[in-house]
């Protein structure tokens, strides 16, 4: 009886305990991972505060890695979580390389801290994505991917579940679990504040902006 | 009081003269670097057409910019047309990106340049 009686208190003291970690961690977050983010020296390579700086396309060469400072805009929720665990390579090039193949040498973070970076870096939004934009396949966004601008021409997507497609944009093979399609129509249209100088072309101004929401839809629906 | 020496106003001119080299210096960048920058993903550093992005699967192959014959078929406007609009513009594949909201007037004229060095050739008609 007195067993039974002490089995009960300590299955609830470490059900207890379980949920309040877990509350632990899902709070945890924020001020930790922008901690982690100084520590680890993330800086070094991830601009993490707007506005845009590159101006020449030295500028752009002197980058090693993308910029972060709009993170919370662009990445869906729960995948920068996990990618930073488990860094599997976005760009098959090494980033701005025309010559090696992107090996996936990101480091990687462990599942802590992976929580609390990803939580850092979406609480940095950009007031310049002010556009909802429904993901959703559509056969005039689909007709601009494929035919009249061939953006597979520098950039992965899945063909029949093979990956196909050039190789020096980031891969939009699985662009449904990892870009906002609101963020893809505000970088598409608005390239001076999200990349000024990046080697792919401006559409804003070839594209009408209802060809621009129809394909940022089609990319953000891309998987 | 304003008095101003010959001296003072000739260093104001070169000053201003310095200044405005510098800002039109640090936009526009020379025809090499946006080649290799923006072209040679797929035409290749060297302009062969053989950039990372030139890929088998791809149903048709970037310009080899150093073949004469090739680059002969084209006239500078044609050359130009096609930077700015993309391939549509001269009727080929839409592979061939449009450059016209990228880069400014001059630079594509300056490209072309580049191109016809690249190709010692001077194109239809010449
Ligand atoms: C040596 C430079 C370097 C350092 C240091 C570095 N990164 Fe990166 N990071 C990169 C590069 C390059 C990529 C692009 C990788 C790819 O495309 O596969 C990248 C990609 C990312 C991405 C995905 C962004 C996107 O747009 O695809 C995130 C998020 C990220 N890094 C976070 C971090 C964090 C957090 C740290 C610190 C713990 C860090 N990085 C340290 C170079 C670096
Ligand atoms: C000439 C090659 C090229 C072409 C053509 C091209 N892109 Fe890109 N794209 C890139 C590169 C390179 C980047 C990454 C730029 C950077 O972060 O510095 C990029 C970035 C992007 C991004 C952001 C991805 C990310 O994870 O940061 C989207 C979305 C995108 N492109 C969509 C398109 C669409 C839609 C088209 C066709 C209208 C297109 N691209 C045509 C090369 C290209
Ligand atoms: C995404 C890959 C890609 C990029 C980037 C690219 N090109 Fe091309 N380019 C092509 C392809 C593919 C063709 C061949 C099109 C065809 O034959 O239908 C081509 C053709 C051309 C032609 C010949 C057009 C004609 O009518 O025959 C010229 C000139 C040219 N490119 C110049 C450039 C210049 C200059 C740049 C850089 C500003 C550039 N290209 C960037 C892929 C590209």
């Amino acid at each position: 009886m007195k067993g039974m009686k002490f089995l009960k208190v300590s299955v609830l003291s470490v059900f207890l305990a379980s949920a309040l970690g877990l509350a632990a961690s899902a709070q945890a977050g924020v001020a930790e991972g922008k901690k982690a983010f100084e520590t680890k020296k993330c800086a070094g390579c991830h601009q993490a505060q707007g506005p845009a700086k590159e101006k020449t396309i030295q500028d752009q060469l002197a980058k090693k890695g993308p910029e972060l400072w709009y993170a919370g805009s662009k990445f869906q929720p729960g995948f920068l979580e996990g990618w930073l665990k488990d860094p599997k390579p976005i760009r098959p090039m090494e980033y701005y390389s025309l010559t090696k193949k992107n090996t996936g040498s990101h480091q990687k973070l462990s599942a802590q801290e992976a929580a609390d970076v990803a939580a850092y870096l979406m609480s940095l939004k950009s007031a310049d994505v002010k556009v909802a934009i429904q993901p959703r396949d559509n056969p005039k966004g689909r007709a601009i991917f494929i035919k009249k601008q061939s953006c597979y021409g520098c950039h992965e997507v899945k063909v029949r579940g093979n990956a196909a497609g050039g190789v020096t944009g980031p891969s939009l093979a699985s662009a449904a679990t990892r870009l906002q399609a609101d963020w893809i129509y505000a970088y598409l249209s608005n390239p001076k504040v999200f990349k000024p100088v990046k080697d792919m072309p401006n559409y804003d101004g070839i594209l009408t902006d209802a060809e621009l929401k129809d394909l940022a839809a089609y990319v953000g629906s891309l998987n | 009081m304003i008095k101003t020496s010959k001296k003072g106003i000739v260093t104001a001119i070169t000053l201003a003269g310095v200044l405005l080299l510098n800002v039109s210096g640090a936009m526009a960048a020379t025809a090499e670097e946006n080649y290799k920058f923006y072209c040679a993903q797929c035409h290749g550093l060297q302009g062969r057409g053989d950039g990372p992005n030139a890929l088998p699967s791809m149903p048709v192959s970037p310009r080899d910019h150093t073949s004469a014959p090739e680059m002969n078929k084209l006239t500078d406007d044609d050359i130009m047309n096609a930077i700015a609009d993309g391939g549509p513009a001269t009727s080929k594949s839409s592979l061939m990106p449009p450059f016209g909201k990228t880069l400014s007037k001059s630079e594509i004229v300056a490209l072309k340049d580049h191109l016809r060095k690249l190709c010692n050739c001077k194109g239809k008609g010449k």
